[in-house]
This record gives C-alpha cells, sequence and structure tokens, in this order.
C-alpha cells in the first residue's frame, strides 16, 4: 500500500517538475514583457513534435533533448519578432486573443506534418529499466526526469540571480523603461526572454514525450494546467511556479486513481479560490 | 455643527505604521471655496481619497451634511451630492465630450439607471444638463468632438465640467490646473470661481497664485496633519506655514 | 479594454439595419445548402451576440460562454424529457438556467479585474465542463443526452406549427432572433446600455460619476447568459442530442472568436461571425480538415489589422461606395 503511494507521489514530483518548467517560462515571460502567452501550451506540444522528429532522424534520444528545444526556442524568437513585438502595446485581451490563434496555427499544422493520432518517442536505452527497492519498483526515466528538471531549475535560477542577463530580466519586471534607459537593447532583451519561456515549454514537451508520446490536442489542456501553476504560485514568482507546480502535479497524480474529474475539479477550484482570495498567489508580488 | 457642509473628526489613513493622514479635523463651511495646500507628502491626496472614497479610511468620522458617510462607497457619496474630478485625466476617451456629460448627469439617477427598456432620449433632463455644462465650460463648439481629442486644458475644464453634471453640493478638485499652460490656467480659475457662486468647493492645489487669489479659505497640511487653517492672508503671514514650506525646499 | 486601443462599438440607430437583418435572415435558407445549417448559424450568431454584450459593451472578456451554452441545452433537453415541458417553456427555462449560472459565474468573476477575471471565467469553464463529466446521471458525461425531443410550436394544446420539418425549425429560430436582436437594440440604446459604454471605456470614472458597476456587471452577464442559454437549448433542439462539447473550453473559444471576426461595432457583426465560422467548419471541414488554422490565421489578422471585424471590413467597403452622409466618420458610428 505504502509502495502504492510512494509511486504515486513520485510520479506527482516527476509530474510536477514538469509543470514547473512549463510555468516558469510563462511566468517569465508575463513578469518581464507584461505578456499573457496562450499559446504557450501549443509550444509544449511542438517540442514533444520536433522530439520525434530528432530521434527519428539522429536516432539518438540526447541529442534531440539539446536540440529540439532550441529549435523551439528559434521559431519563438521568430514568431517575437514578427508578430509578438507588435502587440506588447494592446491590453491583454488583445494578445489573449492573438496567442489564440498561434496555438490553433500550431495545433493544426502539427497535424498536418505528423498526422492526427499522435506519435510515441521511446525511451532513451540509456534509461529503459526500473529501479528495485525491496519491493519498490521504479522506472529510471521518472527519476531521470526529475532530477534533470530540478537540474534545469537550478541552472535558471542561476541564470537569473547570478549573471547580467538575470539581473535585466528581473529589473526589467520592475520598470522596462529603466532599463532601457540604462542602455540595454530592450528589444533584443525581450526576444531572448520571449524565446527562454518557450523553450523551457517546448524543453517540457521534450521530457515528458517518452511517456506520453506526441499528441496534437493537449495544448488547451497544458495550458489550462500551466496557468492553474501560475496563478496558484504568484505571477511573476519563480518559487511559485516550482512550488506551485509540485502541489498540482501531486494532487494530479494522487487522484488519478481515485477519480481523475476530482483532479481537475479541485485544481481549477483552487486557482478560482486563490483569485478570489489571495490573487498574488502563494509567492507574488502586489 | 450645520455650518459645515463636511466635517472630518479624527479621520485617520493609515499604511500599517506609516500615517498618510495622522488624525485630521477638516471643517468645510457651506458656500465656499476652501482649498487644502501643503508640501509634497503631507497627505493632501490621501486626505481626498478619504473623501471620495477611493480609498476606506482606517479611523475618524466624515460628516457630510450631518451624516457619517465614512462606510460609504464612491458611487453612493455622489448620490448624497459629492463629486470630484480626478488630478490625472479620466475621461471617456472615445465618447463624444456630450455623451461624457450626459453620462455624469446620469449618474445621480441610481438604480434608475439600471433602466434597459426605454431609450436614453428619453430623459430630456440629462441632455439638458450637457448643453448647459457644455455653454459654462465654453465647449458648446466641441460637443461633438470625442474627449481623447481635445487639448490637454479642454480636458481638464472638461473633467470638472463632469463633476458638476449630478448637481452636487461639494464639488471636491484635485489639481484642477496640473499640467495645464500659462495661457489655459485662467480659463480653469475663472471657472471654479464661477462654480464657488453655487457650489461649494473643496480643492488641492499647488500653484500658490491661484490658491491666494480664488480661496477663501485655506488648510494648510503637513506630516499627515493640519498645520494651519485660515484665510488667505492669516495663511501667508504664518511663520509655521513657511518653515513646512521653505524649510524642505531649503 | 482601455482607452488605447478599444473593440467598435454598435450604436443601434439606423433602421436600415433592420431591414438588412429580415432580408438576411430571409435570404440565408434559400443561399445555403440546408435549412439546417442556416439554423446553426442564427443560433451561434445569438451566442456571439449576447459575447458581444459582455465583450464590445462592457469590455469583459468571459471564456465562460460555454458555461451558459451547455447549461441552456442540458436544462431544455431534461425539462422536456422528464418533465414533457413545452417548447416555449423549455427555452425559458433554458433563459432562466443561464441567467441564473450567470448570476453565480458573474458576481463571482466581477470581483477581480482584467486578466484575473479572465482567468476566473477560465477556471468556471473548467469547473463546469468537469462537473458535467462527472454528473453524468444528469448529462450523459461523455456521451451527452441523446433523443433530445423538438416539441412543435404549440398553445394550449392546439399545434400551431410542426418544428419537425428543418424549414418550419429555421424559421421559429428566424423569429426568436429577430425578436431578441430587437431586444437588444432597445437595451443597447438605454441608459443600462449607455453606462455599459462608460463601463468599458473608464470604469474608475464611472464609479466616481455615481455608478454601481457591480450591479451592471452582473445584470450584463445575466442577460448575457439568459441569451445564450436560449441558444444552447435550440442546439440541443436542432441536433437532438446535447453532447459534452456544447460546456467545454473550446466552446467558448469558438464563440468569441465568432464574436471578434464579425465584428464587435455592430450587432449584425454577430450573424457574419458566425456564419463565416459555421460556414469554414461545415463546408470547408470536408475539403481541408485543417480548416482550424484558417481559423486561428484569421482571428490574428482581425485582432492586428482589422479590428473591426468582418462588420468593420464591409462598412469601411460600403464608405467607399455609398454617399457619406450615411456615415458619420467623426464620431465613427456607422449603421
Amino acid at each position: 500500500m505504502l509502495n502504492l503511494y510512494l509511486f504515486q507521489l513520485l510520479n506527482g514530483l516527476g509530474l510536477g517538475m514538469i509543470y514547473f518548467l512549463i510555468a516558469v517560462g510563462l511566468t517569465i515571460i508575463f513578469g518581464l514583457l507584461n505578456f499573457v502567452n496562450f499559446a504557450h501550451g501549443a509550444f509544449f506540444l511542438l517540442g514533444a513534435y520536433l522530439c520525434y522528429t530528432a530521434v527519428a532522424l539522429t536516432g539518438n534520444f540526447w541529442l534531440a533533448l539539446v536540440l529540439a528545444p532550441l529549435a523551439v526556442a528559434v521559431l519563438a524568437w521568430a514568431v517575437e519578432r514578427l508578430l509578438i513585438k507588435r502587440i506588447y502595446h494592446l491590453p491583454h485581451t488583445f494578445q489573449i486573443l492573438v496567442t489564440l490563434g498561434i496555438a490553433l496555427i500550431i495545433q493544426e499544422a502539427s497535424v498536418l506534418i505528423w498526422g492526427p493520432v499522435g506519435k510515441n518517442i521511446a525511451v532513451p536505452q540509456e534509461l529503459r529499466g526500473v529501479l528495485i527497492i525491496g519491493e519498490f519498483i521504479y522506472p529510471y526515466y521518472r527519476l531521470f526526469l526529475i532530477g534533470f528538471a530540478a537540474l534545469v531549475g537550478l541552472g535558471l535560477w542561476l541564470l537569473l540571480e547570478r549573471t547580467r542577463f538575470g539581473a535585466l530580466v528581473r529589473a526589467g519586471s520592475e520598470s522596462t523603461e529603466t532599463v532601457s534607459l540604462l542602455g540595454t537593447n530592450i528589444f533584443r532583451l525581450f526576444s531572448l526572454t520571449f524565446a527562454l519561456g518557450v523553450g523551457l515549454a517546448g524543453l517540457a514537451g521534450v521530457l515528458f514525450a517518452p511517456l506520453r508520446g506526441a499528441q496534437p490536442f493537449v495544448g488547451p489542456e497544458i495550458l489550462g494546467i500551466a496557468f492553474v501553476v501560475v496563478v496558484i504560485g504568484g505571477m511573476g514568482s519563480f518559487g511559485g511556479a516550482l512550488v506551485g507546480g509540485l502541489l498540482v502535479g501531486v494532487v494530479q497524480s494522487m487522484m488519478s486513481s481515485l477519480w481523475p474529474q476530482g483532479a481537475s475539479l479541485m485544481i481549477y477550484g483552487a486557482m478560482a479560490a486563490v483569485i478570489l482570495v489571495r490573487p498574488y498567489g502563494l509567492f507574488g508580488r502586489a | 455643527m450645520s455650518e459645515y457642509l463636511l466635517q472630518t473628526h479624527g479621520l485617520e489613513l493609515a499604511y500599517g505604521p506609516f500615517r498618510a493622514v495622522d488624525g485630521v479635523d477638516l471643517k468645510v463651511r457651506a458656500g465656499t471655496i476652501h482649498t487644502v495646500i501643503g508640501p509634497n507628502g503631507a497627505g493632501k491626496t490621501s486626505l481626498f481619497h478619504c473623501l471620495t472614497g477611493e480609498r476606506q479610511a482606517t479611523g475618524g468620522k466624515i460628516v457630510f451634511n450631518g451624516r457619517d458617510i465614512i462606510r460609504k462607497p464612491s458611487h453612493g457619496r455622489v448620490a448624497l451630492g459629492m463629486a470630484r474630478s480626478f488630478q490625472l485625466t479620466s475621461l471617456f476617451q472615445n465618447l463624444s465630450v456630450r455623451e461624457n456629460l450626459r453620462l455624469a448627469a446620469q449618474g445621480r439617477d441610481g438604480l434608475g439607471a439600471l433602466n434597459f427598456w426605454r431609450s436614453v432620449e428619453h430623459k430630456r433632463s440629462h441632455w439638458e444638463m450637457a448643453d448647459e455644462v457644455l455653454e459654462r465650460l465654453k465647449l458648446t463648439t466641441r460637443a461633438d468632438t470625442l474627449a481623447g481629442e481635445l487639448s490637454h486644458g479642454q480636458q481638464r475644464v472638461l473633467e470638472v465640467g463632469m463633476s458638476i453634471c449630478a448637481r452636487p453640493t461639494l464639488l471636491m478638485l484635485d489639481e484642477p490646473t496640473s499640467g495645464m499652460g500659462i495661457d489655459d490656467i485662467p480659463v480653469m480659475t475663472d471657472l471654479i470661481s464661477d462654480l464657488g457662486r453655487d457650489h461649494t468647493v473643496l480643492l488641492i492645489e499647488h500653484n500658490m497664485s491661484i490658491v491666494m487669489s480664488i480661496s477663501q479659505r485655506i488648510t494648510v497640511m503637513s506630516h499627515g496633519r493640519i498645520l494651519v487653517e485660515g484665510t488667505p492672508e492669516f495663511v501667508r503671514n504664518d511663520e509655521r506655514v513657511r518653515t513646512a514650506y521653505l524649510g524642505e525646499a531649503a | 479594454m482601455s482607452e488605447k486601443n478599444p473593440l467598435p462599438v454598435a450604436k443601434g440607430r439606423n433602421p436600415a439595419l433592420l431591414v438588412l437583418l429580415v432580408a438576411s435572415l430571409i435570404g440565408l435558407p434559400l443561399i445555403l445548402p440546408s435549412a439546417t445549417l442556416a439554423t446553426e448559424i442564427l443560433i451561434f450568431a445569438l451566442a456571439a451576440l449576447a459575447c458581444n454584450l459582455l465583450l464590445g459593451y462592457t469590455g469583459l472578456l468571459s471564456f465562460g460562454q460555454g458555461i451558459f451554452f451547455g447549461v441552456g441545452a442540458y436544462g431544455a433537453a431534461l425539462l422536456m424529457i422528464h418533465l414533457h415541458w413545452g417548447l416555449l417553456s423549455a427555452l425559458l427555462g433554458a433563459a432562466v438556467f443561464g441567467a441564473l449560472l450567470a448570476l453565480l459565474v458573474g458576481a463571482l468573476a466581477i470581483r477581480r479585474k482584467g486578466i484575473y477575471f479572465v482567468m476566473l471565467t477560465l477556471a468556471f469553464s473548467q469547473m463546469a465542463y468537469f462537473l458535467a463529466y462527472t454528473l453524468s446521471d444528469w448529462t450523459g458525461g461523455d456521451n451527452g443526452l441523446l433523443e433530445v425531443p423538438r416539441p412543435n410550436l404549440a398553445i394550449a394544446g392546439h399545434v400551431l406549427v410542426d418544428l419537425g420539418e428543418p424549414r418550419h425549425f429555421y424559421a421559429f429560430v428566424a423569429v426568436l432572433f429577430l425578436l431578441i436582436f430587437i431586444g437588444a437594440l432597445r437595451v443597447i440604446r438605454s441608459p443600462f446600455g449607455s453606462t455599459l459604454l462608460a463601463i468599458r471605456e473608464n470604469e474608475t470614472r464611472a464609479a466616481a460619476i455615481g455608478y454601481d458597476v457591480r450591479h451592471f456587471k452582473i445584470l450584463v452577464f445575466m442577460l448575457s447568459g439568459a441569451i445564450t442559454g436560449i441558444a444552447g437549448a435550440l442546439y440541443a433542439m436542432l441536433l437532438h442530442f446535447a453532447p459534452l462539447s456544447n460546456i467545454d473550453l473550446m466552446m467558448s473559444e469558438n464563440i468569441l472568436i465568432m464574436t471578434i471576426v464579425g465584428g464587435t461595432g455592430s450587432l449584425f457583426g454577430s450573424l457574419l461571425g458566425a456564419g463565416a465560422i459555421v460556414l469554414l467548419g461545415d463546408v470547408l471541414s470536408e475539403l481541408w480538415p485543417r480548416w482550424l488554422m484558417l481559423l486561428g490565421i484569421i482571428l490574428i489578422l482581425v485582432v492586428v489589422f482589422m479590428r473591426g471585424g468582418l462588420w468593420g471590413g464591409l462598412a469601411d467597403l460600403a464608405k467607399r461606395i455609398c454617399p457619406p452622409r450615411l456615415f458619420n466618420a467623426k464620431t465613427k458610428e456607422t449603421l
């Protein structure tokens, strides 16, 4: 019995780390650019698909792990330069509508390119198999998932806290005007930040691909969860994305065997409750 | 007691340990033009926020026409006869000047404005009020212009005009001449003096020459409290006022 | 919506609009391959109209319209199936359900503004979906409610019209649409309607001049919910089926897209938007299954370049052809 709970808990942690990566990207974009990206879920699924293609071409998951998120980031950078930069000044509602359009385009393009059914990606050779401790059995890949995502999180934290780029992003979240007055090319900062945020979503898609495969219609579901996490954790908060992600992941996982719809109800109910009672979330700023 | 249209008793607005308004006993006589001045950070704007209902005061009483209105939300205060203008121009940019004023006149209707069946044309009194105010503001020729397309000076005048449409007893004007050019200011001063004939006016203002020329009473604030209150001459010659202003400027 | 880039808004003064509408209503089933398709367009035009009251008028972007659509569908179906209610009573019931749910959703959602308001409507939409899934005894869950009847139009037991025939049902829906449209026009021209605009333009100022903004928002929500509920009920009667998809997020998104693409500048835009999207979906989907991509592109183009939507585009075109006195260029009012 305990083993089952432990199993679900670990699954929840893994899921939570995935949610963290998606949410932290969304929160960085909102924090600096004040931009609401409704296409975030679409980039997640694109990451999974590009991983599939990369694996199909090179036979190497590790290469795909590097190339696919990069490709997503580059694509995001292009989209930002072409379209997103035109709509920063528009109210959030317009940003939502435009990125909704982008999400639709990505979703349908995925079906055009890869077909409507979805693709499977094999767990890399090195990580197949399970860890066995007494009676407890757990897949290596899922453990890798938790560890790798944590490493990426740490790297991201270091990037934000210890590098000049990170300082600019954090300063820019307070006041873009000041940062640009200090001589930074604010446009380049925006593009890079957007690419980084979306790239993280793509990375999450790649990491999750061996477990769930690449599916064209998961965008809205992922987007929904991403916003739940960001709201609960607090918009613009790194720590909030982590704690929120883990909370949501664990709850979802624990309830998935009992009552999956109940999990969704609880999660969205929690989101509504947080917005009504404490809109800044757990760690957000006013 | 009832010679004062508006009175506050120990009014307080605290943000944690910081008291923006620290026990203020303001007395505004009916039919006067009463100005609140003070150096930056004196608490004038915070006082204003409490009076208009934008912020909920944390202590004390606000008595308007004999009623304690401290719990009333902003929209409720309008129905009682209090109206305000904003320091940062806050108009309905994409609606015409006349429509801006008509809406302001309609605002006093309270629940009547929820009428969704009859046409707006139907309530002639609001249209007439709008036209009346247009004349008073000397903006009749711009009646159909979008509010956002007026010059800054005209917008400030409209800003004040909106507040009189609801036939208020008390007008609260927050830095009405804010950002106005030297040519436009006399228009505003004339308007306020004119309004003072049939309204009680409470205003915050920084421009000393205006303050001295049109006010009947002046309240000087400093550090959240009232420092001095009296006629313009009295205030002008008071030592404490000089120190409060000049002491800061050094 | 901010002062900077608002969506245009209908003023509803010109009688030519009604003539155009009646002409369209008569012509629609003649142009299209089936009366059923024409009916579907009108049903979604109702939903888009209701959405525009929130979006174009009050500046509220609601992802919750699907809630009211679904509830209207389920409500009417259950009333007809279990309580054997007739056509008009079931529609009334659907309107009431829609209004009540809109009261609940609206009262909670308007406690927050801007992006948080949008997020709340999104959260409620998801909750409604999962509730509908779970309460399968009532809603049929994943399968939906089957064999939804389409009662005849009858008064006191006397059957007036047999609505089983698609063209008869279309005529009924068209008359209903016309009545609701006229009602909406009245609302726009009323003090209530003018205040909604004020709230959209500058909520703080509206409150400062005496309007209790919450009351207005909740009431427009309820009106929107009632109309959307009716639309949902009609849809259930059209399909003889009330699927779960009526209440999912995609439905809310579709309704929003129709509203925007049609153009918020006129109530007539809802007809254009619904027509465009439904036709794209039904007709194009056979030619090209990936028509949603086109939808995405259109949405982006409209928001970025042509904020007046299809209606705005037509109005601009008409401006070049027709004499200028039909349009007031200064106040940007058209028809």
